[in-house]
């Protein structure tokens, strides 16, 4: 595939295509993590045992609390050490490795199910308590209230947030290059370095995040109407 | 107890993804920066590539072994090596008292040349002993990279001058050209390559001498392994002057330079 020659950049455009790759897969993992620890942080908040409120609770406080990036080093940087004291501690003087892909989408996983748990919260909340009466009055056990009257109801107002969410998320896998995965944000980095050439390679950089988030734009149009679907449309 | 806890650790570690099957040849990990032309840097396809490079492959061939070469951001280097993320470095790293504290060097692979390399309207003099003057300097702004002996050096020479630090020396070129720096100190081939030959060349000038290895503190550019490792190193230095004997350092030298850079 020939390229006008100021796209190429000598050559390195197709590692910033490789990078956004890697962004896409690493923030579709660590969203799929978010998702589900979301709705479990979510359901132990609202949940009538205390010791479940209080988990939920420090999960959304300690997480949102700290910056990404901190807590990326953290787990990276001071897991790897931690597990190799831990060895070495118990005689074993091998090596440990964290990967840095598995590492990375995990940590942002984490972190934004800190912030999918409040919306899933809210969602719940949404869904009219009077549903959930008379469900418990058919004789549905809380599984069955759960999946067939609260979640599918839930999606049509945990879209717009999740949407946000996932927008954020996309381009937080930036992140991920403090612990060296090659993702955009560090492809980028690297091809202004080997060309010398910033302006044109951060540009080339945006506009694939901004291809990436336009496509999702339309998927999660998408998703809303199908959530929506018999419910009168608000304004769209 | 302590078994249960490593065996927890060891499942840890082996579901994040541990390399490590015993085999018969040595397994090691070469580190190297991957951002400092033409000693390592990554080339288009997205490989390393270099004179470092070169060397450590023809390196690992003398002392059969199976190497892995990764690249390695250059301030967390050394913690790397510590943490045994690598076994080695090859990255053209200098040996100073304040590395050898911390890490084991071979013999050197080669001197590097260091030079300060100022935009002409900085109007940088030359001091009596025909290196850069530090009282012109005063003020001025010096780029070097974060954690090389160029910003130990440039701190502890020029405390009047404005040293400004950056993650690569790319970065710092890139700096010097649009004008943000007065001045860039660092490898003297790597900044001719990346200075002096780019379109704004004529604006730009070494100042003074080229230093040398022992100007700088340094005992040349040496190969870096963890304290203990003695075994290693030894056959590193052993497959140094094997290179230098059978004439492969030579082939990898000349590929890169004019000049033979082994010194002595």
């Amino acid at each position: 595939m020939s390229m006008p020659s100021f796209l190429d950049l000598n050559g390195y455009g197709h590692l910033l295509v490789e990078g956004a790759m890697m962004t896409i897969v690493v923030a579709l993992i660590a969203m799929f993590i978010a998702l589900c620890l979301g709705m479990a942080a979510a359901l132990a908040k609202l949940s009538s045992r205390i010791w479940l409120r209080r988990l939920g609770g420090s999960y959304t406080v300690i997480i949102r609390g700290i910056p990404e990036l901190v807590l990326m080093m953290v787990v990276y940087y001071g897991g790897t050490v931690l597990l190799q004291d831990l060895l070495a501690w118990a005689g074993d003087d091998s090596r440990v490795d964290i990967n840095a892909f598995f590492a990375g989408s995990l940590v942002v996983g984490f972190v934004y199910g800190a912030y999918a748990t409040e919306i899933f919260r809210t969602a719940f909340l949404a869904v009219p308590q009077g549903q959930i009466e008379a469900a418990r009055g058919c004789g549905m056990v809380p599984q069955q209230i759960f999946f067939r009257i609260r979640l599918p109801q839930a999606w049509r107002f945990a879209l717009p947030g999740l949407g946000n969410l996932w927008l954020t998320l996309l381009k937080a896998t930036s992140i991920t290059s403090i612990i060296g995965l090659t993702e955009l944000a560090r492809q980028a980095d690297l091809v202004k370095s080997a060309t010398q050439r910033p302006f044109i390679t951060f540009l080339i950089a945006c506009l694939l995040y901004l291809a990436m988030t336009a496509v999702s734009d339309l998927a999660l149009r998408r998703f809303a109407a199908k959530a929506a679907a018999g419910f009168q449309r608000q304004d769209g | 107890m302590r078994n249960r806890i490593a065996l927890c650790a060891l499942a840890i570690a082996a579901i994040m993804g541990v390399a490590g099957s015993a085999t018969a040849k040595t397994s090691l990990i070469i580190a190297t920066e991957g951002a400092y032309p033409p000693y390592n840097f990554v080339a288009a396809d997205g490989s390393l590539q270099g004179f470092d490079v070169d060397m450590a492959k023809e390196l690992c061939k003398k002392i059969d072994a199976d190497c892995t070469i990764v690249k390695q951001d250059w301030d967390g280097m050394i913690p790397g090596l510590l943490a045994k993320k690598y076994d080695v470095i090859v990255a053209s790293m200098g040996i100073l008292p304040e590395r050898e504290k911390k890490v084991d060097f071979t013999i050197p692979y080669y001197q590097a040349p260091t030079a300060l390399i100022a935009a002409k309207s900085a109007d940088v003099k030359v001091g009596a002993d025909g290196y850069p003057d530090g009282d012109s300097l005063a003020g001025k702004k010096i780029g070097v990279q974060r954690a090389s002996g160029y910003e130990t050096y440039a701190r502890k020479t020029w405390p009047k001058a404005d040293i400004v630090i950056y993650d690569t020396p790319s970065s710092a070129n890139l700096d010097l050209t649009n004008g943000r720096l007065d001045a860039r100190f660092d490898d003297y081939i790597l900044l001719k390559d990346g200075i002096l030959k780019s379109d704004t060349a004529g604006d730009f000038a070494v100042v003074g001498k080229i230093y040398t290895e022992t100007a700088m503190g340094s005992k040349g550019e040496g190969i870096a392994v963890r304290k203990g490792e003695a075994a290693l190193r030894e056959s590193l230095n052993k497959a140094i002057l094997a290179m230098r004997a059978d004439g492969t350092y030579k082939t990898i030298n000349d590929k890169y330079f004019d000049i033979d850079l082994y010194g002595k």
